[in-house]
């Protein structure tokens, strides 16, 4: 078991390695870095603003400081002018001590403009975990229970035309019914009050859950009919026990493997339906924040939101992992 | 002495494998898209950047079948047109993935040892990217044309294509006509040319249905993260974000409804289509 562990984590630790250095190559080796960082200052004339030739702008909101001055104070936060491997090292320095470096566009920390916008993300998807899991479950019993009847012919094909509407169609189409045209729910977001907050965010976590439902309602279905062949299924039909009683009290919980080992990948596309869900009915989330840095060209902004949400998912990986090991000793020794 | 009669082994009835009707109603789908979508530029349909082509906002009629949008430009022909983008996105993607994907995958399940490990890491980090927050990193980088757009999507598809290659190559090199090419002194390239390759190339064609409805999908999430296609270029994810805006979805929600409509039926014919492959060639579900 400790063998186990030292392999697991020095997996995660290099893998870890391979994202952030990734991420970094994305800012420093495609294109110049200095541009990615400023934007178009980078193609400021600085020498000749230096040998007074030219006179310095000032575009930035902050009009104290020149163009010029905020360039030169780009290349040395970011290090522009050392190696690559070195910035590298450095950067993942202050990585690790929680410093995700300085947007130039707003004059503000990185870590202060999405420290912000994670809370909300983060609601976003634990709903639409729970939306999933809250349809999958009940349904996937039922799907199980009337095996190869009309009921579960039917959720068949449902879940398989869910899993066939892209997350984007499905927000519109539901954005368009209950906002706009029932106005049940809120078409913006509302964070007034929690209530407010949680009733706003529940068309884009439907949207988002609808998808992991209908994988999970699959996998459980399968899972629960290779488990109702199982001896003490049978002991339990036999000493008379209620059909729900099996299912939900014998039969379901040692089915529920595969939507564990899919917890993990299935996080990712939750990740990415969450970007444009946030979009969709404008969530102030990480997502959003990412896109509109995309635009302005504030490329720290982007980098380090794209570092943390990678780390973030590479960690989840990795904790089902080793939960899965847990209940499945059988994978240990493989 | 009583003479034993040997019955003849009778063998079992197979049922013969069939694709299907709804398999033929999927790939006439897409046959009939992708026509419209090659034919576009000489079909009768009104062009579809003319503003005016009917009047503003209005609904599905004879000369509009899918209506008009804000500026009287004509849904139906935006739809065909954008067809052409967002089939193209498909394609290309995902044929950068099954030829470097695919090569990649099989030179590490048949070479092994340090290649494989160092192939295997490159694909297990790929996938640590939550495949948005990737496209994402690629497309800030870069413009937003059609070729990085098709290329970053491409990058996606390498790794979850590379993995099925590896694994078929691993379970196909085992297998005795593959040993016998061995003895026989072929060369590796020989072998995974002549005798691997066209075992791989199945499974891969299964999943390069899955895979074009995945890429014209996340193509329609990169256009609402505003990172697709720049310019005038139409695809449909362009056009659902064209008709999702507050107030167009609210008075004329035909503008994103019929791409909307269009993409969900040909993602759907492609997963199915992809499905059924899968099943067909699937010799593990076969009695024998």
């Amino acid at each position: 078991m400790t063998r186990f562990m030292i392999n697991k984590v020095a997996q995660l630790l290099l893998v870890l390695l391979a994202v952030t250095f990734l991420s970094f190559s994305a800012l420093n080796l495609l294109g110049d870095p200095l541009f990615n960082v400023v934007g178009p200052l980078a193609e400021l004339d600085c020498d000749a603003v230096e040998a007074g030739l030219i006179e310095d702008t000032t575009t930035t909101l902050n009009n104290q400081v020149g163009d010029c001055e905020i360039v030169a104070e780009a290349r040395a936060v970011y290090r522009l002018d050392e190696p690559v491997m070195k910035r590298y090292v450095l950067w993942l320095g202050d990585l690790i001590s929680g410093d995700l470096g300085t947007s130039f566009k707003n004059d503000l920390p990185v870590t202060e403009i999405l420290k912000d916008k994670f809370p909300v993300s983060i609601m976003l998807m634990v709903m639409a975990e729970i939306v999933a899991l809250g349809l999958a479950i009940p349904l996937g019993i039922y799907a199980a229970y009337r095996a190869n009847h009309r009921a579960d012919r039917i959720l068949s094909v449902g879940s398989f035309g869910v899993l066939s509407i892209p997350n984007f169609a499905l927000g519109v189409i539901l954005l368009y019914l209950f906002a706009l045209k029932w106005q049940i729910f809120p078409a913006t977001h509302d964070d007034s009050s929690f209530f407010a907050e949680m009733k706003s965010l529940s068309l884009p976590a439907i949207t988002l859950g609808a998808g992991l439902a209908a994988t999970y309602q699959r996998l459980l279905r399968t899972d629960l009919l290779t488990t109702l062949q199982e001896d003490f299924v049978h002991m339990a039909r036999a000493k008379g026990m209620t059909d729900s009683h099996i299912m939900w009290r014998h039969a379901l919980r040692p089915s529920l493997f595969s939507i564990i080992t899919v917890f993990g990948v299935n996080t990712g596309a939750l990740i990415g339906g969450s970007l444009v869900v946030e979009q969709i009915f404008s969530i102030p989330g990480v997502g959003r924040e990412l896109v509109q840095a995309v635009i302005r060209d504030d490329f720290p902004v982007v980098l380090g939101g794209v570092v943390v949400i990678a780390s973030g998912f590479v960690v989840i990986n990795f904790v089902v992992d080793l939960l899965y090991s847990w209940l499945d000793p059988r994978v240990r020794t493989t | 002495m009583t003479e034993i009669i040997e019955t003849p082994q009778v063998p079992e009835v197979v049922p013969k494998k069939v694709l299907g009707v709804a398999f033929w109603v999927a790939i006439g789908w897409l046959f009939i898209v992708s026509l419209i979508a090659l034919l576009a530029p000489v079909l009768p349909i009104d062009d579809p950047g003319e503003i005016g082509a009917g009047g503003p906002r209005e609904g599905p009629s004879w000369a509009n079948w899918f209506g008009t949008d804000a500026l009287g430009r004509d849904v139906f022909s935006r739809t065909a047109w954008g067809a052409r983008i967002s089939l193209v996105v498909g394609l290309l993607a995902i044929t950068l993935g099954i030829v470097v994907g695919g090569s990649l995958g099989m030179i590490a399940g048949f070479f092994r040892g340090w290649i494989d490990h160092v192939i295997s890491f490159v694909f297990f980090t790929l996938l640590s990217f939550p495949a948005l927050v990737l496209a994402l990193l690629i497309t800030a980088t870069f413009d937003r044309s059609l070729r990085t757009v098709s290329l970053t999507l491409g990058v996606l598809a390498i790794a979850p294509v590379g993995r099925l290659a590896r694994a078929s190559t691993l379970v196909f090199a085992e297998r005795e006509f593959v040993q016998a090419a061995r003895v026989l002194g072929a060369k590796s390239r020989r072998i995974i040319v002549k005798e691997l390759l066209p075992n791989v190339l199945i499974p891969m064609g299964a999943l390069s249905l899955l895979g074009m409805g995945i890429a014209i999908v996340a193509e329609g999430g990169l256009a609402f993260l505003g990172l697709s296609v720049e310019g005038d270029a139409i695809s449909w994810g362009k056009s659902i974000v064209d008709g999702s805006q507050s107030r167009d979805l609210q008075n004329n929600p035909n503008v994103a409804m019929f791409p909307i409509g269009v993409m969900f039926l040909t993602v759907l014919s492609l997963n199915f289509a992809g499905d059924r492959v899968r099943e067909y060639f699937d010799v593990k579900e076969s009695a024998f």
